[in-house]
């Protein structure tokens, strides 16, 4: 062992415990109260030092002794303070006896305070003991007889009251009563407890030994663990040795700050967006079945609007207002088509139905009020909204998760401007140049169409549905060029480069999780 | 939308034989076939065969069988749909079915077809059944618009008449029991009059069909007889039926049936319904009956929506191989959708039909050209700048739930019966722990907090995001707002540690505020503020109070602040 790199490493308190042992006769040992004192540390001081000079091998323990230390549990402090139970029995059955009124044990175990199992413990160490008799009908009599384990319990109790001792330090007897009122293993409600410290004493190793000569002969004192600013002023580290620290260890952990995983995920799929000319669009939590759903000429007996599927608001239930011409438009449209050229659903459209309040359960309807807007055209918009579906919680159902959405509007949107699309978000969002284009439905799209794409790492995947709003959906909101409704199914993707399997996770209330997942995506 | 179970070897039976189905059908083609019912496959078993296939389109109820699906395939095999006889308006039927007066008002419609000559295998009866109940549990809105009775044939004698009678005056035995019961009987105690005795509002006359007989063939929508109404294996006359509230959906069903029973080899015949008074099919109605008209459609509208040139040729051919009547004309096509069908509401339903019948394959991709200008609205930009100074000032993201229970959102935070502790509510509550909106963050921060205790301190964490604060003036009950909620959780965390990081935040937004006492249940009284930008609260910042702590079973201290971001764009 190079004893110089060595003494280098050395913590302070190390050196302290090295010197400390290396100035006594060679082979002398300490145990660890001695070392603490000689040393002049503190216990936790002396413990770390200990530790980390017995993992360098530069001291051994010679002895290890093992000492039972007797102290009063919170059972013995109560005991100490009122009385204990034996002495309890003891002064009722001498009472009983002293006034001839009969005494038995289920009296005693009426008596508020008193376990039954501490009242047969007792009465039989008495009657043991020949200090009372069980007489005819279960009566409990005293002998007259002093009981010496009553005397002795409240003798132990004043002893050991605030401080503990060693067991050995008890005669024969004591101990006797100690152990068999000593907490154990089942027994938990006892007045003594027997613990057992443990002291080690401590020699140097030869390496040790040679590191402790050393260390006393070139002395410590310019040995210095930190650069401070004042030794850089009186320019005195020059004087200084700085000890050399042990750079394999671990680091300790620190808190950082840091975004969500999967909020840069979708940061990341914003950012996309944006490069590729869309505009954010926001939306309200709560909505109206109008623009959640009419305006998407979803009919009101679409089983998507079941209660089973969307959350109602309590209250307020309804809208007050909904605004005009687009209520009286999509109403018509619903009815029969009006002047879309569509035959319509062809039922009686229900206006309060549609002032219904509703937590927002789709993105497109921001879409919807988008259009009803003004937007620009050519435009091309997207939302990252939070929606909410009455859904049963599990791995793969949440009850309120982000949708993806937009659209895209323009005299050149048709069927093949779609496609390519599709390809774009592909080709940008999931790294993706193989894709699939399968037919789809949805109630406010026609054509409609689901995008599959070959994921570099996922392989095959559903990126997202699309398809150009249907007639009777963008005619009633004054849109009069064609659009494209878009939407892009993410949280598979997340939920693989988070490495979650469960959806809830997404949302996940485990701190040590979020703090831990790099979120690479 | 429906889930059914099928098998290969009957699909296999159903489609035309060429190449693909002599070499046996793989799961490739299998797929590439289902793209033209828009069905994606679920599952297969390859021992038994066993098929499940998801159908995605809930206008299109001729494809949730069998049946359907294969007709689909064939009619693409085989170029055009083999035009179905017994759909024509024009022939007598021998058989009558009478609708007395009065059914007008509980379930008016009615229409019904026999189907001889097809002798029912297991398969076919477990098909039978699937498509009866998808069709009046989906379609016909768990029977409300559309229920389906089949029964045998040989046991009726015509003409069958559809009336009300007195609950206690009509008594059969119902399938799924064994002794007669009354109508009344059938709704208080056999499981599907349970179920669906609700449809039938008034319970003092109820609707019944009957043969010439007298004998009860079923009490619609509830039940069938089971003397008649039970179809086994090995029978080959069978009687169908569908009865409604709404004719065109009655007629559709019905036509779906026959044609199905039609694919499998059954010869349909006719039924001829007398209402007594007309309907828009008139009074003497034939089922089935194509009661569809035909479209006339600018080849221009269609090609402009699939920016793509066709010709009235390709669009013709690319229609009658998916089932359609055509005729071309100039510059449009007059198209009709087959009598199993009733969903062409747009010239826009039949573009994505010649779409799917070329296969989307056939269309490449063009990238839209137009020019537009991206960005990011205004307060999500404020809420990202928010964010990266929150992370610069050492604090963790977090993300929550905004639906939550009201424990959470009020109750622990000692707000209940406050103006602070109004949430959004939801009526049809499923589960208390999602039944509001949040109204602020500081409860989603404490909910990481109470799970996180033994994650190493100090906590640092921080939210931005939506929450929805009642407000009775607004249209909608609400505000959607978005709000900035951090914490800081150690032992040793106080007031002043919080206020820091608050003073770092409003700095560099470049906000100037200021700090006013506040008496706010959720924190320590004298050691709470409300955050002030011009005059006008935007937040609250505190020490949080120790019931809150103790409610949430957190046992370390907590300061926190809430800013509401929308408010502070505005100010």
């Amino acid at each position: 062992m190079d004893i110089s790199a060595v003494i280098d490493s050395l913590h302070p308190l190390e050196i302290k415990v090295l010197t400390t042992l290396g100035a006594r006769p060679s082979g002398t040992a300490l145990d660890g109260e001695q070392l603490a004192s000689v040393a002049e540390l503190e216990p936790s001081q002396l413990s770390m030092a200990v530790e980390w000079l017995l993992a360098k091998s530069l001291i051994t323990v010679q002895a290890e002794t093992v000492t039972p230390i007797v102290s009063l549990t919170k059972v013995g402090e109560e005991y100490y303070q009122t009385t204990s139970p034996i002495e309890r029995i003891l002064a009722a059955a001498r009472e009983a006896t002293g006034n001839g009124t009969r005494l038995t044990i289920p009296d005693l175990q009426a008596q508020g305070g008193l376990d039954p199992s501490d009242v047969s413990k007792a009465i039989g160490r008495l009657k043991k003991e020949g200090v009372v008799l069980i007489i005819q009908g279960g009566c409990i009599e005293t002998t007259g007889r002093p009981s010496p384990t009553a005397e002795t319990l409240r003798t132990l109790l004043e002893e050991m009251h605030d401080s503990s001792k060693e067991l050995k330090s008890f005669t024969e007897t004591h101990r006797q009563v100690i152990e068999d009122y000593a907490v154990k293993r089942g027994n938990a409600k006892e007045p003594f407890r027997v613990d057992e410290r443990v002291t080690r004493s401590f020699i140097l190793s030869t390496d040790g030994v040679s590191a402790a000569e050393q260390l006393l002969k070139q002395g410590v004192a310019e040995e210095v663990s930190q650069l401070t600013p004042d030794l850089l002023k009186d320019g005195n580290w020059r004087q200084k040795r700085f000890r050399k620290y042990t750079i394999s260890l671990r680091p300790p952990r620190i808190g950082t700050g840091k975004k969500h995983p999967y909020r840069e995920f979708l940061d990341a799929v914003k950012a996309k967006l944006v490069s590729m000319g869309f505009r954010e669009m926001r939306g309200a939590l709560v909505e109206t079945e109008f623009w959640d759903m009419d305006a998407l000429f979803m009919p009101q007996f679409h089983p998507a609007r079941d209660i089973h599927d969307v959350y109602f608001v309590k209250e307020p239930s309804h809208t007050t207002v909904l605004d005009e011409p687009f209520l009286s438009r999509v109403a018509k449209v619903h009815e029969n088509g009006a002047e879309t050229e569509s035959t319509g659903w062809g039922y009686s459209f229900d206006v309060h139905r549609a002032r219904r309040l509703v937590l927002r359960s789709q993105g497109t309807a921001v879409s919807a009020r988008t259009l009803a807007a003004s937007p620009n055209i050519p435009g091309k918009y997207f939302s990252i909204a939070r929606c909410f579906r009455y859904d049963q919680v599990d791995a793969t159902h949440a009850t309120d998760f982000f949708q993806v959405e937009g659209i895209v509007l323009g005299e050149a949107i048709n069927f093949r401007t779609l496609l390519g699309l599709l390809n774009l978000f592909a080709r940008e969002v999931a790294q993706a140049k193989d894709v699939k284009f399968l037919p789809a439905y949805f109630p406010f799209t026609e054509p409609s169409v689901e995008l599959h794409v070959r994921h570099p790492r996922l392989g095959w995947m559903e990126l997202g549905g699309a398809g150009l709003f249907r007639p009777e959906v963008t005619l009633p909101l004054g849109v009069t060029v064609p659009v494209i409704a878009w939407g892009l199914g993410l949280d598979r993707m997340a939920m693989v480069a988070l490495g979650i399997h469960d959806i809830r996770e997404l949302f996940t209330d485990n701190l040590e999780l979020i703090r831990t997942t790099r979120g690479l995506f | 939308m429906p889930t059914i179970t099928i098998f290969q070897d009957d699909l296999k039976s159903l489609l035309a034989s060429d190449r693909s189905t002599d070499r046996g059908i793989t799961i490739a083609q299998l797929e590439e076939w289902l793209m033209l019912a828009k069905g994606e496959l679920k599952g297969h078993n390859l021992e038994t065969g066993e098929l499940r296939i998801e159908l995605q389109d809930s206008n299109r109820p001729d494809l949730w069988c069998c049946e359907g699906i294969a007709r689909q395939i064939r009619i693409k095999q085989q170029g055009r749909l083999k035009p179905y006889s017994f759909f024509d308006k024009k022939p007598k039927s021998p058989h009558h079915l009478i609708v007395k007066p009065g059914m007008e008002q509980v379930r008016p419609y009615v229409a019904a077809c026999t189907a001889k000559g097809y002798r029912v295998s297991e398969k076919g009866l477990a098909q039978l059944i699937q498509t009866q109940e998808k069709l009046a549990d989906i379609f016909g809105r768990k029977r409300k618009t559309v229920s389906i009775g089949i029964y045998q044939l040989r046991n009726i004698t015509f003409p069958v008449t559809y009336e009300l009678v007195k609950p206690d005056d009509v008594r059969f035995t119902p399938l799924g029991m064994e002794t007669t019961m009354t109508l009344s009987e059938i709704l208080m105690v056999h499981p599907k009059g349970l179920e669906y005795g609700p449809i039938l509002a008034v319970k003092s006359l109820l609707p019944v069909l009957r043969d010439a007989k007298d004998q009860p063939l079923s009490f619609p929508p509830i039940i069938n007889s089971r003397e008649i109404g039970e179809v086994q294996v090995g029978d080959d006359e069978l009687f169908v039926e569908v009865t409604g509230t709404d004719l065109p959906m009655v007629m559709l069903s019905l036509n779906i049936f026959a044609a199905n029973l039609a694919d499998r080899g059954a010869t349909i015949e006719p039924v001829e319904v007398q209402y007594p008074t007309s309907t828009m099919l008139g009074k003497r109605v034939k089922t089935p009956q194509d009661f569809g008209k035909p479209k006339t459609i600018r080849t221009k509208a269609i090609e402009q929506a699939l920016g793509q040139e066709l010709g009235e040729t390709v669009v013709k051919q690319a229609l009658e191989s998916y089932g359609y009547d055509v005729s071309a004309e100039k510059g449009s096509v007059k198209a009709k959708l087959p009598p199993y069908r009733h969903d062409l509401m747009h010239t826009m339903d039949v573009v994505e039909d010649v779409a799917m019948s070329r296969g989307y394959a056939e269309f490449t991709p063009v990238m839209p050209t137009q020019f537009t200008v991206g960005g990011l609205s205004a307060i999500e930009q404020l809420s990202d700048r928010s964010r990266d100074l929150m992370v610069g000032l050492g604090f963790q993201e977090i993300i929550s739930n905004i639906l939550g229970s009201p424990d959470h959102y009020s109750g622990f935070m000692r707000l209940h019966g406050t103006e602070w502790g109004r949430t959004v509510d939801v009526d049809n509550v499923m589960s208390l722990s999602f039944s509001c909106l949040r109204q602020w963050m500081l409860p989603s921060l404490l909910r990481i907090e109470a799970s996180s205790s033994r994650a190493f301190y100090p906590h640092r964490l921080f939210e931005a995001g939506d929450v929805a604060i009642p407000d009775d003036a607004h249209e909608l009950g609400s505000q959607t707002e978005t709000v900035l909620g951090a914490l800081i959780a150690h032992a040793t965390t106080h007031f002043s540690e919080i206020h820091s990081s608050l003073d770092v935040l409003f700095y560099y937004l470049g906000k100037e505020y200021s700090l006013e006492p506040l008496q706010h249940p959720s924190f320590l009284e004298g050691r709470a503020g409300r955050i002030l930008v011009s005059g006008k609260s935007v937040g609250v910042i505190g020490e949080v109070h120790p019931e809150v702590l103790e409610r949430w079973q957190i046992a370390m201290p907590v300061a926190a602040f809430d800013v509401n971001l929308s408010k502070l764009a505005a100010n």
